[in-house]
């Protein structure tokens, strides 16, 4: 029944109107490709953090980790003696990032391509190389196995990279050619090595980095053979004894690192997710009204099939079927869509996930089958869902009291008209906004709460902007009492139909989440440049070109920074030094340096809770002090005054907090100490970056120019340059959400379209009558503009309100919540001004062009 | 005897083609064995880094209560490269460390094996002054002078391990001439060529995570040399025997040319119940072969050794027979496959007559590094 039902009655419709079905398609399938695509991309930008060690030899069983800082070669001696006869394989790793030297053309970037360089024992992995399956494995392309070893470094490289002969790159803060010595080996039937992958003997990294002695971290492999599980799972409990439960080093599976990666970025993807659903959000509406739409055109027929006798069940069916048959179509596409927009969301994606947590090395998004499954069913369960009132509604029409007043447009529920309920909506968000943020594994936050309250304002608003649309329109009925058409067309409006209200709530939805985004992006930029302003005032800046702001893998040598610390024209060096730390139950976070006197002296930090006292500012004072920033404080609910322990090599510390600063850097968050209470701890007088101050008379272009020739491994800024850069970086970091407004204004303005282009076609009979009257054409279709205008007017003004409301939500609770940074509040005026014209101004001309087409409807047609 | 891997024949080769008078050193600097040379101990069983090569080679049979029989190595080589390394502490380039080790299950009839390489430093090395070796989890350690005896802890993956208190049943032997065992016409061709012929071995064995305690006998080689391969060698025949009805043993080392006729320089030698070592000329024919089902080398299996007994002066024949066909070490790391296993040791009208370990190198093509 239901497939008669479908062939003999939806899809007839459906072939009657092929255009505004395929629209909906489309609608549907732009909603779910952003979705996709911005899964796709999250998921290829967390993946790029791998155990590259992985690539070489298969999965490790465990990996140690010093908490911060590296290990001592001594700790693997000491390991293996504590293993005993124990068949265990023991892998140590060094890793770090090389940059790509710049072009004499090139300026200074904070987010230069880097490769990730991996230090193995070459002699030692090919034991494990060879027990799974690989052959010759690391075996030179020319010289002898002896040259390998004392010979001077060489790169194993990606097959991509293999027709070099040789390699440059920036190791720490030199630059070094590198000979390439073949093609990284790997086991058959393993993936390819990543791109930005470079290998070299362990021995002769530690030495290009300046660091012999030094370990990143050690991996273990169980060796095959009998109660392996057991083997692993000891083997598990005495490196954590061994390890001092983390004092000395952290114990955990790759599985478990790579999971501590992926929820350091938990935060910025949920929200991005989040963001991408504007589109399929907005695209609701508009199948919830197409399908309501196509109900009230179909009336006369679902009263004609219920008075033969097919039972109310069966017509819902076949709707529901009909609703998720356009879900399918939708979700398939977008899965195109979805798949194409990802190659593009990926590098934005991955440019944010470089900045803020880790070097990411990703290039291309991969089409995995799970996502897959998830857009579709996201798309059918969405398009159901939208179908689901138009079903009941149509399995509900009484025959004969349809078959007598036919077409005419429902003004829509009760309930949706209600500004009590609208009230209520809102309020209910109200009372959610002040719910605290969900706790995800590994310390990160997600403000459920916060989405829902903003859910809540976006359906009350919709709600409330539909509900006053006659208000809205008394004015213009006054002022146009001497035009008939505009009198045509306010008459609709003080009646507004359930098309009319949707089609309103979705362009508050649109523009309500767009405006938000926007007022939340000006606000961060607003706070951002005020922050540099602040923070930035020394006149030149070095950075390793080989490191990355997030990674900070490459560092400046001592020799190096003292060097340029001290030469002429130089009145004083500000030197820092960031180490990434693990707290807690491994959760990252950093640990930096820094002269601390130089922090009173010359960067006005803005406080979120001020020292009380200088001791902290004073190198023999402030032993045991810390300042963290307010990320930190949010993360690990330290204030001024708590206490916290900071692993180090030389042994725990004790800091106490004595103040809490302002950083919109990261959002791990940092602990700050003096800087050469730090490297004795660390047992490192390396530096991050170094901030010069220059003497009056010399000019920093002028040095910096002079550093960049003398020191070709560093990237050099002026406090211009930098600035610069540091908003590029900011613009780049929130690029892909200025695209994904785009997408959903985009939808809601294609949805007064084809409103108008619905109401038409419902009125068609009136259309008939007006140019009956005399209407000309031009009047009609200056009616139905006016009708679009003032619809897009309205609810571009209710979505301005909303917008206010959201960019609130989103500054002070969304965002304070995940990523525990204050922002202060900037209204982007022109930015809103703009889009109010651009939404109405489109709105009216659509109207204007629907109406055209509305008076050439003839009055026989069907739809 | 011979006992050194594949992976070295290359530079043993080169360094052999350089012609007499003998240097004191080789061309790359490195020690040659003299005559006359007083052995010191526990000095002499440790590492000897002025040679380029040094092994040590433990081989032997155990029984356990439960009539379980096995065979087993565990083989210890150090290689110098090239002189004038940057030396690091725990990841050396002046030296690399080989191990192989091999269970025999011969009820079973299976054979298990691994090998390694490792370069000097944390997880591999040699001590000088004394018998400390350990590649990986794998170790030989000597107690006093090395004299007392010494700990063995090996396996294989995590299928198969083995713990054995190995103590010398008789003195040291001394293979060679005055102290130095030639084994080419090129007089550098030469090693120290130390043994401990007998000895009683005691600890357990794990097959599949099941141990079971074990008593037997193993030999003990310790080999230190620069370059000891003569020109045209290909490869080479060495068996060690412990004779049942006497304290007595045979070494012999067969090196062989490329036309399968044996080298002048190859060697039998008896060592007597006092560690005195007797030059026996000796035949080897062999009777039966097995072909490898992996590499399709074909080795000899079963072999038939004519010698003289030099207690009575009278000719004896000792048949030799693996206990298990398939003792092939298939995947040493940048060598060739060789066979090394436990045998049996048959007298003339095929009585026991003792048990053997014998290794056949040279036969799986072209040595490759």
């Amino acid at each position: 029944m239901i497939a008669v039902l479908l062939s003999r009655f939806s899809l007839r419709h459906w072939r009657h109107t092929p255009w505004q079905n395929l629209l909906l398609v489309l609608i549907l399938a732009l909603g779910v490709g952003v979705f996709v695509s911005i899964r796709l991309a999250n998921r290829a930008a967390v993946s790029s953090f791998q155990n590259f060690t992985g690539a070489l030899v298969g999965e490790s069983d465990w990996i140690v980790e010093a908490p911060v800082g590296s290990l001592p070669e001594s700790d693997l001696g000491e390991i293996r003696a504590a293993l005993g006869t124990r068949p265990v394989r023991i892998i140590p790793v060094v890793e770090t990032t090389g940059g790509i030297p710049m072009a004499p053309g090139d300026h200074a970037e904070l987010d230069r391509e880097t490769m990730t360089l991996l230090g193995v024992d070459l002699v030692g992995i090919a034991n494990l190389a060879q027990e799974r399956g690989m052959t010759g494995p690391f075996a030179p392309r020319d010289g002898s196995f002896w040259d390998e070893l004392k010979g001077p470094p060489r790169a194993w490289v990606g097959p991509a990279l293999s027709g070099r002969r040789s390699l440059d790159l920036i190791v720490g803060d030199r630059r070094v050619s590198l000979p390439v010595a073949g093609v990284i080996p790997t086991a058959p039937g393993a993936p390819a090595p990543p791109p930005g992958l470079v290998i070299l003997d362990l021995p002769q990294l530690q030495r290009l980095t300046g660091t012999p002695g030094r370990i990143d971290r050690i991996e273990f492999a169980v060796a095959p053979g009998p109660s392996i599980t057991e083997r692993r799972a000891e083997l598990g409990r005495l490196l954590s004894t061994l390890g001092k439960g983390g004092e000395r080093w952290r114990v955990r599976t790759p599985g478990a690192r790579r999971e501590t990666a992926e929820q350091m970025t938990q935060a910025f993807r949920l929200n991005l997710t989040v963001l991408s659903l504007i589109a399929l959000l907005v695209g609701l509406y508009l199948i919830f009204q197409a399908l309501d739409g196509a109900v009230v055109r179909r009336r006369t027929e679902i009263a004609v099939l219920r008075s033969l006798g097919v039972d109310a069940s069966a017509i819902r069916a076949a709707w529901v079927v009909e609703a998720a048959a356009l879900g399918l179509a939708g979700g398939a596409l977008g899965l195109l869509i979805g798949w194409l927009g990802a190659q593009a969301a990926v590098r934005l994606v991955g440019r944010t996930v470089n900045a803020l947590y880790f070097a990411s090395t990703v290039r291309s998004a991969a089409f995995l089958p799970g996502e897959a499954w998830i857009a579709l069913a996201l798309a059918v369960g969405a398009s159901v869902a939208a179908g689901w009132w138009p079903a009941l509604e149509a399995a509900s029409v009484p025959p004969a009291q349809v078959l007598v007043r036919a077409g005419a447009p429902a003004p829509g529920s009760r309930f949706w008209r209600s500004p009590l309920a609208a009230a209520a909506a809102i309020a209910f968000g109200l009372l959610l906004s002040r719910l605290p943020a969900v706790a995800l594994a590994g310390g990160g936050r997600f403000p459920l709460a916060g989405y829902a309250a903003a859910l809540a304002w976006i359906v009350g608003t919709g709600m409330l902007c539909a509900a006053s649309l006659p208000l809205a329109s008394r004015p213009f009925r006054r002022a146009g009492s001497g035009s008939a058409p505009l009198r045509v067309a306010m008459g609709h409006l003080l009646r507004p139909s359930g098309r009319h209200r949707l089609a309103a709530a979705a362009v508050v939805c649109a523009i309500g989440m767009s405006a938000g985004m926007a007022i939340l992006v000006a606000s961060f930029e607003h706070t951002v440049r005020a922050w540099v302003n602040q923070a930035l005032q020394s006149d030149v800046y070095l950075y390793s070109a080989g490191s990355r702001s997030a990674s900070a893998g490459s560092r400046i040598a001592p020799q190096t920074w003292r060097a340029i610390a001290g030469r002429a024209g130089v009145r004083e060096a500000w030197v820092l030094s960031t180490y990434p730390l693990q707290l807690g139950e491994g959760q990252p976070t950093l640990l930096t340096g820094t002269d601390m006197a130089a922090v009173r002296e010359h960067s006005s930090l803005p406080w979120a809770e001020a020292p009380q006292g200088e001791a902290v500012f004073d190198p023999d004072r402030d032993e045991g002090l810390a300042l963290v920033s307010e990320s930190f404080s949010e993360r690990f609910g330290r204030h001024r005054g708590d206490s916290l322990v900071v692993p180090t090599p030389s042994g725990p510390r004790t800091l106490t907090v004595a103040g809490v600063f302002s950083d919109y850097g990261n959002e791990r968050g940092s602990v700050m100490v003096e800087r050469r209470h730090l490297a004795r701890w660390m047992g490192d007088d390396s530096a991050t970056h170094l901030s010069l101050f220059v003497l009056p008379g010399v000019n920093p272009d002028a040095l910096r120019d002079l550093l960049r020739r003398e020191y070709p491994g560093l990237q050099v800024f002026t406090n211009r340059t930098l600035r610069e850069e540091i908003l590029k970086v900011f613009r780049q970091t929130f690029s892909i959400t200025y695209a994904l407004e785009v997408i959903g204004i985009l939808v809601a303005i294609t949805g007064i379209a084809l409103t108008m282009a619905s109401v038409l076609i419902d009125r068609r009979d009136e259309l008939t009558t007006l140019r009956a009257l005399g209407f000309s054409r031009g009047e009609i279709a200056l009616a139905a503009s006016v009708e679009g205008l003032a619809v897009a007017a309205w609810s571009v003004a209710c979505g301005l309100v909303l917008s206010v409301c959201l960019g609130w939500l989103l500054i002070h609770v969304i965002n304070k919540q995940s990523f525990g940074w204050t922002l202060g509040f900037s209204l982007p005026w022109v930015q809103l001004a703009a889009l109010a014209v651009a939404v109405s101004g489109a709105g009216w001309g659509l109207s204007y062009a629907v109406g055209t087409w509305g008076t050439r409807l003839p009055a026989d047609q069907e739809e | 005897m011979m006992r050194y891997p594949a992976l070295l024949l290359p530079a043993l080769l080169a360094a052999s083609l350089v012609g007499a008078p003998p240097p004191a050193t080789t061309p790359g600097g490195w020690a040659i064995p003299e005559p006359g040379h007083v052995f010191a101990f526990p000095a002499d069983l440790g590492s000897h880094p002025d040679f380029r090569i040094e092994w040590w080679y433990v081989t032997g049979q155990l029984g356990a209560e439960n009539g379980r029989h096995f065979g087993f190595q565990a083989t210890f080589f150090r290689a110098s490269g090239p002189k004038g390394a940057q030396e690091d502490p725990a990841f050396g380039a002046g030296q690399v460390f080989l191990a192989h080790m091999a269970l025999t299950d011969v009820a079973h009839e299976r054979f298990l094996d691994e090998e390694r390489l490792n370069r000097e430093g944390w997880d591999a090395g040699a001590a000088v002054g004394r018998l400390d070796l350990h590649n990986g989890e794998w170790s030989l350690r000597g107690d006093g002078d090395g004299q007392d005896g010494m700990t063995l802890e090996g396996g294989v993956r995590a299928d198969a391990s083995f713990s054995l208190r190995l103590t010398p049943s008789k003195p040291l032997a001394v293979f060679g001439e005055d102290g130095v065992s030639h084994k080419g016409a090129d007089p550098s061709a030469a090693s120290y060529y130390l043994s401990f012929s007998r000895l009683s071995a005691a600890g357990s064995v794990a097959v599949d995570g099941a141990a079971v305690d074990v008593h037997g006998e193993a030999w003990m080689d310790h080999e230190i040399s620069s370059s000891q391969l003569g020109a045209g060698q290909v490869g080479w025949d060495w068996v060690c025997i412990q004779l049942a009805d006497s304290r007595r043993e045979i070494m012999l080392y067969r090196l062989r040319r490329a036309d399968g006729s044996a080298d002048p320089a190859s060697k039998l030698q008896w060592v007597d119940p006092l560690g005195r070592t007797i030059t026996e000329p000796f035949t080897w024919e062999v009777s039966t072969r097995w072909k490898s089902p992996r590499d399709k080398a074909e080795y000899p299996a079963r072999v038939r050794l004519g010698t003289v007994d030099p207690a009575t002066g009278k000719p004896v024949l000792f048949g030799i027979e693996p206990l298990v066909a398939d003792q092939e070490l298939a995947n040493a790391p940048g060598g060739g496959p060789y066979w090394e296993g436990a045998c049996r040791v048959v007298g003339p009208s095929g009585e026991n007559a003792g048990s053997a370990y014998m290794e056949l190198t040279g036969y799986a093509g072209p040595l490759r590094f």
